[in-house]
């Protein structure tokens, strides 16, 4: 089934062309709402929102302000998997002409009522856009991704704020969740009680990454877990007063980290895409003390998969907030 | 001066008091760790176990320090132990091949120990291995043995292991485990014997039974389908339930086991365990938390209030079958007594359904239709609960038929869930008829669940042994078929094969239904 409307606001038909669709029976588990303003990105973003869309069946509007679409198109499809029939609805919208309570108003008025409302916004402003306050209002979840861009950093100071302003939200950042996997391999050079000391007396930490926002994030995480207070752009000081200096190399593939070092007195804990393969990590302990050298699977983080369980994920997480928190603090 | 550290990872109980810990998942990677395969030359290690293993690995589910020995009679080094385990994957494991770096870090911590288990010296052999193990690759005393071996032979193995010191109370550090297959026992008294057995060197809590049938992901969804929502358990009794009907129908034959299976049989391959298991999950009181002795104690409980059956009753509440040749699939398959290794005269059933009761106040009166078989016609596994008719009709056309509802918990092929109502067919008139509305957890989720196998040996290195059955329930289990094992071995069949391979089974089984004015679901 498709439609176009020329009119963004004939919202009647919109919704009549939808309920033709409810005529099978069909699973939605949410309303899905994905702002675009990026012509650049815009296909990137669309292509993981019909993904995600398509597994979690949902009632999809797309809020395009790219220009590349110009009134409302309603797509409906039924297609069988495993032996039930799944219905997809999606909305694409073209918002670039009209004005914030408009498409506050529209998304509302398009929405299936008590479902869960998870906004993926990928505009490039947050709280400055009145576009974006006004939809992340009425959702349960918002979803954003702080790298890649140019406005990283910038983005990470404005969703600080975020967290204070909308309290009830719960907000994920694509950034920080690819993090996982290097924070866990983190976590294990630790692990053995013999060099936990060495966690309490680091002197400084390298990052390598693509983008900057993954090595904010990761100081930020670190700072936070190990009670370090900012004490400039590139510095921390721990609970002794010792200073530990944090570098981040701009290197390799965005949203990627490359490689994370921590130097404490002698000792050095480096973790580091293998040269063999990329998604296997090469651990590493040097100094002080020695270790055989590991090879472990860097985890699966697929840009859907991520969007998958930040989705899924129905409570705020205090660990993102306080490195987000963190990240702030040293920014300034 | 240098610290040597054995490996990088974790260590147990240290890892909790990482601050860099906070937030993660600590229950989802398992402590360090041996695992031991005996059998590790069989098809299971080959097909399932050792694919399991290194997608664990790569899910990260694994611990960091860990070891795997392979203990079986061939003759071959640590080496062709490695190289065989490589094609295994590379041939078995869903990942597809095994690649470098994480192969060979793997492999690296793969060995093996030839042996037969009467070899005294074997055994000896075998802790040295876990001792440099644990020494090497930091696996800190841990220790999993999976006896992947004839059910004949786990009594030898575990007597093996205790006289070489392996046995859990010889032990100076961590912990062990044993993962037993089933069948646990032939009948009765051998499960008991064989516990005895077991139980000399490993306490009840030390023993896996696995039950690979419990590892998917639907049979765990029962549970949270019953506790998880509110709007079952009102009517999940005798006063709104007809009747449960728990199929586990396949559409292949013995598949090469021919030898194991006229042995076994139907009713002791699956119903007195797999389908039982489904029984318990279904019929089974809420338990208090999801902590595995609360959820085992409530399914003995159930187990145990199963109404026994007389033998001279068996009967009227049971029915046996054996395939012929047919056609399954569109394709023409031979009948049982022409498998390979099957007796030409055999009397072993291919199919066997049976009706049971619980005596308790949920479910007094209710029946539970149980059946299972081989070559039917379609492979298809569901719990199907009918719930009783409406007390009075107001609604309906003459001629219009007010289904029972049902609802339908799809364990495989599919996996989901559907409920069957009534609805008014659009129109002046008050036409009713039942209609399905369907949920499917793939596609509801968009998640592809892990084998089985992953599943339950990530489960017992962590140990959970929440999908893992219990003494009790196993010997509860027993208790119930024991009487229709009995009789069935007295009174000797003369209508073997009785149904086409790829029908819905025999027509005794249909009777068995039509005495009590229902019918079986079509298959």
């Amino acid at each position: 089934m498709n439609l176009h409307v020329d009119s963004a606001t004939d919202v009647s038909a919109i919704l009549d062309e939808l309920r033709k669709s409810g005529r099978s029976a069909r699973v939605r588990t949410m309303n899905f709402v994905v702002f675009v303003d990026d012509p650049a990105h815009r296909s990137w973003v669309l292509e993981r929102a019909a993904i995600v869309a398509a597994k979690h069946p949902s009632r999809l509007v797309v809020l395009d302000s790219t220009g590349a679409t110009t009134g409302v198109d309603v797509t409906s499809s039924t297609r069988d998997a495993d032996g039930a029939t799944i219905v997809s609805e999606r909305v694409d919208i073209g918002v670039g002409a009209l004005d914030h309570a408009t498409i506050g108003s529209l998304t509302q008025e398009l929405s299936v009522p008590d479902m869960p409302t998870v906004l993926w916004w990928s505009g490039a402003r947050l709280l400055q856009s009145r576009t974006f306050s006004g939809l992340a209002q009425n959702a349960t979840t918002v979803l954003v991704d702080s790298s890649g861009t140019a406005r990283g950093a910038e983005t990470i100071r404005e969703l600080g704020e975020f967290l204070s302003r909308f309290p009830g939200v719960v907000l994920g950042d694509l950034a920080f969740m690819r993090l996982l996997p290097w924070q866990e391999m983190i976590a294990q050079f630790f692990d053995d009680p013999s060099l936990r000391e060495d966690l309490f007396s680091l002197e400084s930490l390298d990052i390598e990454s693509g983008s900057e926002a993954e090595a904010l994030y990761l100081a930020g995480w670190l700072g936070s877990r190990l009670s370090w207070e900012p004490s400039g752009r590139d510095t921390f000081r721990d609970r002794s007063g010792r200073t530990i200096a944090v570098s981040k190399i701009d290197k390799g593939d965005q949203r990627r980290v490359r490689s994370v070092v921590l130097r404490a007195g002698e000792c050095t804990y480096r973790a580091a895409l293998s040269d063999e393969d990329e998604n296997v990590v090469e651990l590493s302990v040097g100094g002080g003390h020695t270790a055989r050298k590991r090879y472990v699977p860097l985890q699966n983080i697929a840009n859907t998969s991520l969007i998958e369980r930040a989705i899924l994920e129905s409570r705020r997480d205090s660990i993102f907030e306080t490195s987000l928190l963190t990240v702030r603090e040293l920014l300034g | 001066m240098a610290t040597e550290v054995q490996a990088l990872g974790r260590s147990d109980g240290a890892a909790a008091t990482n601050p860099l810990r906070a937030g993660m998942d600590a229950s989802r990677i398992a402590n360090p760790c041996n695992v031991v395969f005996f059998g590790a030359s069989g098809d299971l290690t080959k097909r399932m176990l050792m694919p399991a293993m290194y997608n664990l690995r790569l899910g990260d589910i694994l611990p960091t320090n860990f070891g795997i020995v392979g203990f079986s009679r061939s003759e071959k080094s640590h080496y062709d132990f490695r190289e065989e385990m490589k094609e295994a994957i590379d041939q078995f494991s869903r990942s597809g091949e095994a690649r470098d770096p994480l192969w060979s870090d793997f492999a690296n911590r793969l060995h093996y120990i030839p042996g037969s288990f009467d070899d005294v010296e074997a055994f000896h052999d075998l802790r040295r291995q876990l001792e440099e193990n644990d020494e090497k690759l930091g696996t800190e005393g841990n220790r999993l043995y999976y006896l992947s071996t004839p059910p004949s032979v786990f009594g030898k193995i575990v007597q093996q292991l205790a006289a070489a010191g392996l046995g859990p109370r010889d032990q100076q550090r961590g912990w062990s485990r044993i993962i037993v297959e089933k069948p646990f026992g032939t009948d009765l008294v051998s499960a008991r014997n064989l516990q005895a057995e077991i139980t000399k060197v490993f306490d009840e809590k030390q023993i896996y039974r696995i039950d690979h049938y419990l590892g998917k992901e639907p049979v765990q969804d029962i549970m949270a389908l019953r506790f998880a929502n509110v709007m079952f358990e009102p009517i999940w009794n005798r006063r709104y339930i007809d009747n449960v009907q728990i199929t586990a129908a396949e559409t292949v034959g013995v598949e090469g086991r021919g030898g194991y299976y006229d042995n076994a049989g139907a009713l002791k391959d699956m119903i007195q365990n797999h389908v039982m298991n489904l029984l318990a999950l279904v019929a089974m009181e809420p338990p208090i938390s999801p902590n595995a002795d609360h959820i085992r104690d409530e399914k003995f409980k159930v187990l145990s209030a199963m109404r026994p059956i007389p033998e001279d009753s068996v009967s009227k509440v049971t029915a046996r079958g054996q395939y012929g040749p047919g056609l399954v699939e569109g394709k023409p398959v031979i009948g049982y007594r022409e498998e390979p290794s099957v007796d030409p005269n055999s009397a072993t059933e291919t199919y066997a359904s049976v009706k049971f009761y619980i005596d308790n106040w949920r479910w007094a009166d209710v029946p539970f239709y149980l059946r299972s078989g081989k070559r039917l016609a379609r492979k298809h596994s569901e719990i199907a609960v009918t719930f009783r008719g409406i007390p009075h009709r107001i609604f309906g056309e003459t001629g219009d038929q007010i289904e029972s509802n049902t609802l339908v918990m799809k364990i495989q092929p599919e996996e989901g869930v559907s409920i069957r109502f009534n609805a008014k067919i659009p129109g002046p008139k008050m036409h009713i008829r039942g209609v399905t509305m369907d949920f499917n957890y793939g596609t509801g989720f968009g998640v592809v669940s892990a084998p089985a196998y992953e599943r339950l040996i990530g489960d017992a290195m962590r140990g959970d042994a929440t999908l893992f059955t219990r003494w009790d329930a196993v010997e509860q289990a027993w208790q119930a078929v024991m009487p229709i094992l009995t009789r069935w071995n007295e009174t000797r069949i003369v209508d073997f094969p009785n149904y086409l391979a790829g029908s819905q089974g025999p027509q005794n089984a249909d009777a068995l239904l039509v005495a009590d004015g229902r019918e079986w679901r079509r298959i």
